[in-house]
Formats: C-alpha cells, sequence, structure tokens
C-alpha cells in the first residue's frame, strides 16, 4: 500500500502516527482512503466541495501531482505520498 | 504557546536583517509537548517570489518537502514558518492570510531600518479568515 507521511501538527487526528500506509490505486482514492479512516483530517485536506485545498500540495515522492496526474495519478505501494502547504505573503 | 531557543532565535533574526530591506522566509524545526512548541533550529530558505521582494515573500513546495524530511532524519518536527515584514509591525497581513496554512505557526518579525524591533505568532485558521495571536517568547 502507498504511505502518506502525516505533517506533524495533523498527527494529533491520526493517533499521532507520523505516516500512515493506505489502500488505493492512485492518489486521490489513497488520500480518500486515509480521511476516511480519519475523518477529522478531512476538513485539513479537503475543502467543502470535496476538492483538495488551495494551500494543500500533494506530493507524490519527488513530485507535484499537479504535473503528473493529479487525483488519478497511480500510486504503487513502495510509493510516498506528501502532503506539501502552499506558503506566501507579505507585509502588504 | 511557541518558544524559541536562543541559537535558532539568532538565526532567525541575522537572517531578517540580513535581508533587509527585502523580506525573508524560512522553516523552524523542533517538537511540540504538551501543547508548547519548542523551536530547535531555524533553517533559512529563499524567498521565491519573483517580483519586488521588499514587500513579499514565498516559500517553493519543493524547500518546504525538503525541510520536512530534513526534521524527519533529525528526530525533529517542521512546526512553524517565519518571514520578516521591512519596515512596519509583525502584523498578520490579509496577503499572509490569504497564502497561509493552519498547520503550523507563523512567527513575524518586524524590522526597522535593518534591526531587528518586535515579533508576534500568528495561527490562522483553515479558511484563511483569521489568524489568531499566538504566545510567543525567545
Amino acid at each position: 500500500m502507498p504511505k502518506v507521511l502525516i505533517p506533524t501538527p495533523l498527527r494529533q487526528f491520526t493517533g499521532k502516527q507520523d505516516a500512515v500506509a493506505v489502500p488505493g490505486a492512485t492518489v486521490g482514492e489513497a488520500l480518500n482512503a486515509l480521511t476516511a479512516q480519519f475523518p477529522e483530517l478531512r476538513k485539513q485536506i479537503f475543502n467543502d466541495e470535496g476538492k483538495v485545498r488551495s494551500f494543500v500540495n500533494v506530493y507524490l515522492n519527488d513530485e507535484d501531482v499537479r504535473y503528473l496526474g493529479k487525483d488519478a495519478t497511480a500510486a504503487k505501494d513502495d510509493d510516498t505520498i506528501s502532503l506539501v502547504p502552499s506558503i506566501a505573503g507579505g507585509r502588504r | 504557546m511557541i518558544r524559541i531557543e536562543g541559537a535558532a532565535w539568532a538565526s532567525m533574526v541575522a537572517h531578517a536583517e540580513g535581508a533587509y530591506p527585502n523580506e525573508c522566509c524560512g522553516a523552524m524545526l523542533g517538537s511540540t509537548d504538551d501543547g508548547v512548541k519548542l523551536v530547535r533550529e531555524a533553517l533559512p530558505l529563499e524567498n521565491a517570489f519573483a517580483g519586488e521582494q521588499a514587500a513579499r515573500y514565498e516559500l517553493r513546495p519543493e524547500d518546504l518537502l525538503a525541510a520536512d524530511r530534513a526534521a524527519r532524519e533529525r528526530r525533529m518536527e517542521l512546526i512553524g514558518i517565519y518571514h520578516s515584514h521591512p519596515d512596519c509591525d509583525a502584523y498578520f497581513s490579509q496577503t499572509d492570510l490569504k497564502n497561509s496554512c493552519p498547520w503550523y505557526s507563523f512567527v513575524v518579525l518586524s524590522i526597522r531600518n535593518g534591526k531587528f524591533h518586535h515579533a508576534n505568532s500568528w495561527l490562522p485558521n483553515v479558511e484563511q479568515t483569521a489568524a489568531e495571536k499566538e504566545e510567543l517568547s525567545y
């Protein structure tokens, strides 16, 4: 099963696990399986429309899935999925 | 509450003063115990904003991915992000809010005339509509 790395502040929703192996043949299936297993995580990752929130970049190993197949990107047993925030800002 | 150890804090201030009059940005690594975040190391990252950096910063996701991996390898955690506000206060601007992530503490350092002035830490909500001030010590 692919493994999802859990960012530190979200481990409160995964029983303190820093990585969770979840079933899924695609990145989208894996993230849905993760949030089905840990429902409190869902609000952090998906918006009310069920889309991945704008501040979340999903990486499969070292690649941003937006440049692969997005949610339909195939995920294999030894793949690692990371949730990487999109962060910017400024004084004005 | 977030507490920043001396060496990490000195590194953040030196980074912010060195980047003046531009904004700087970086990651804070450490640990969390009983709701108290302890920053043990500051990791300066490149401001990747393509335009005028005196009022904007942007972190590359791949740099944050590397920071998270570095933290895991050293048995630490990525617990926050810092950036500087040159010649203004350490508020959380609308630009900060709309480009934030609720998972992390956001420490803002006010730099006036090239020197550190004050700092605040902020906790944005998941909707990116408000940020709560977090107790900060350094």
